[in-house]
């Protein structure tokens, strides 16, 4: 894809609205730190940022405005965590309570809270799978100590990849999930990194085919690939 | 929006100071709109007031990284805020085809992003309205749907029973009457002061 080309694309790019395709090519090309690019995102970012203002104007309660200033200041840190608490799922929120220990750790913590709630809803999905009639479960994994975990899989609802123990990624890498069918390419189904415990719980809605034999995961750069380009870490036979 | 209130320079000057005051006035500088656009794209009160407070927490978190000679505190409230919430509806499909501008970068970029005019983005919601106004009715729907609901161009076109290369067209000119309207506003206001 030219510049000129380009430029055209970057307020679609930052809202994620672009197809995959050309998502991909201007992914690839700001990986070489293009100047030109970087300053037309930016450009793109104050104009689809002042969009914002299209939305009609709502109130927020004076309420609000209290407790979001109060989650900040030592003396009133508890509530919010309270009320974050009581919102995410058991495995979480044991999660927070541990780390509340660590007053050192407050900081973190926040940050992970925005991590868990997103996980909330990847669960709240992820149960969603779970009741569908057509839904599959199949567990991998020979021991604790090594990568394990299960995968829900549904022909018309998706993918539900469950994993722990699963190795660290460098930085600039991601987990991609794939689907093999019986005939064919694998299909992608998905970019994700585990937590810093090594966990993932990764929900693609790519609708898997009767047909789909295996899942299998891969190492491949942030930006994901078409096409495996590692050799996978791991491969669960669905039959 | 009242002249006395802070530049966005000076809320991430005291931000940089981890000083609740800068919180406290980014908030009332911000909180409304993005609530706002909250509750447009997620149609839930709730969810709104839940996300309202994670935006605020992260802005404080990230407080220090701010450069106060960009002053584009707005750009990124309002860039983070509205990934925040499209991730929220779709947090299933998030991950689908094409999703690949990730949330670290819009971080990124949207906390160096222009200097050029110091006007924030609710003092340019007039010009943006009014641009808004003169597009014509497909590329408003067209709008809508990729900037509220997140839609990606090929299934903004299948919702609309529209060719693709339809749908690409009026976006693009949707986008690009939109931006004149957004620039030629902050080019103007600076030529003004
Ligand atoms: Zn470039």
């Amino acid at each position: 894809m030219s510049h000129p080309e380009m430029d055209e694309l970057y307020e679609l790019y930052v809202l994620n609205a672009l197809d995959r395709d050309d998502a991909f090519q201007i992914d690839a090309h700001l990986e070489d730190d293009c100047a030109h690019c970087q300053e037309g995102i930016r450009a793109a970012l104050q104009t689809t940022a002042a969009l914002s203002v299209l939305a009609d104007p709502a109130e927020p309660t004076k309420d609000l405005r209290r407790r979001t200033l109060s989650s900040i200041k030592p003396p009133a840190r508890s509530r919010p965590w309270l009320v974050a608490i009581a919102g995410l799922s058991a495995a979480c929120a044991a999660l927070v309570v541990f780390s509340l220990w660590s007053a050192t750790r407050m900081q973190q913590m926040r940050d992970q809270v925005s991590v868990l709630r997103g996980e909330r809803n990847e669960l709240r999905s992820a149960i969603e799978l779970l009741t569908r009639s057509d839904t599959r479960t199949v567990q991998f994994g020979q021991t604790e100590e090594t990568p394990h975990g299960r995968v829900l899989i549904s022909s018309t609802g998706g993918v539900v990849f469950v994993g722990m123990q699963l190795p660290a990624l460098d930085r600039d890498k991601r987990f991609e999930l794939w689907l093999i069918p019986a005939k064919g390419a694998p299909e992608p189904a998905g970019m994700f990194r585990p937590n810093t415990s090594g966990e993932s719980v990764h929900i693609s809605s790519v609708p898997a085919e009767r047909s789909t034999m295996a899942v299998a995961v891969t190492i491949e750069p942030w930006a994901g690939s078409p096409a495996p380009t590692t050799k996978p870490f791991l491969v669960v036979p669905l039959g | 929006m009242p002249s006395h209130e802070k530049a966005d320079a000076q809320l991430i000057d005291l931000l940089r100071k981890r000083d609740a005051e800068g919180l406290a006035a980014a908030y009332d500088r911000y909180g409304r709109i993005a609530y706002s656009l909250f509750l447009r794209i997620t149609r839930d009160q709730s969810a709104s007031e839940d996300l309202v407070q994670e935006l605020f927490i992260r802005l404080w978190n990230r407080g220090r990284e701010f450069d106060a000679s960009k002053g584009t505190l707005g750009v990124w409230i309002l860039s983070i805020a509205r990934n925040m919430a499209i991730d929220h509806v779709r947090s299933a499909q998030a991950r689908l085809a094409g999703r690949s501008c990730s949330i670290e970068l819009i971080d990124k970029l949207s906390m160096s992003a222009h200097s050029a005019d110091p006007e924030s983005i609710i003092d340019r919601a007039r010009s943006v309205d009014a641009g808004f106004r003169n597009l014509n009715a497909n590329e408003k729907r067209v709008l809508e749907l990729a900037y509220f609901e997140g839609l990606s161009q090929s299934e903004i076109a299948a919702r609309l029973k529209e060719p693709l290369g339809t749908v690409k067209s009026w976006t693009r000119s949707a986008l690009g009457r939109m931006r004149r309207a957004i620039q030629g506003a902050s080019a103007q206001e600076s030529g003004n002061s």
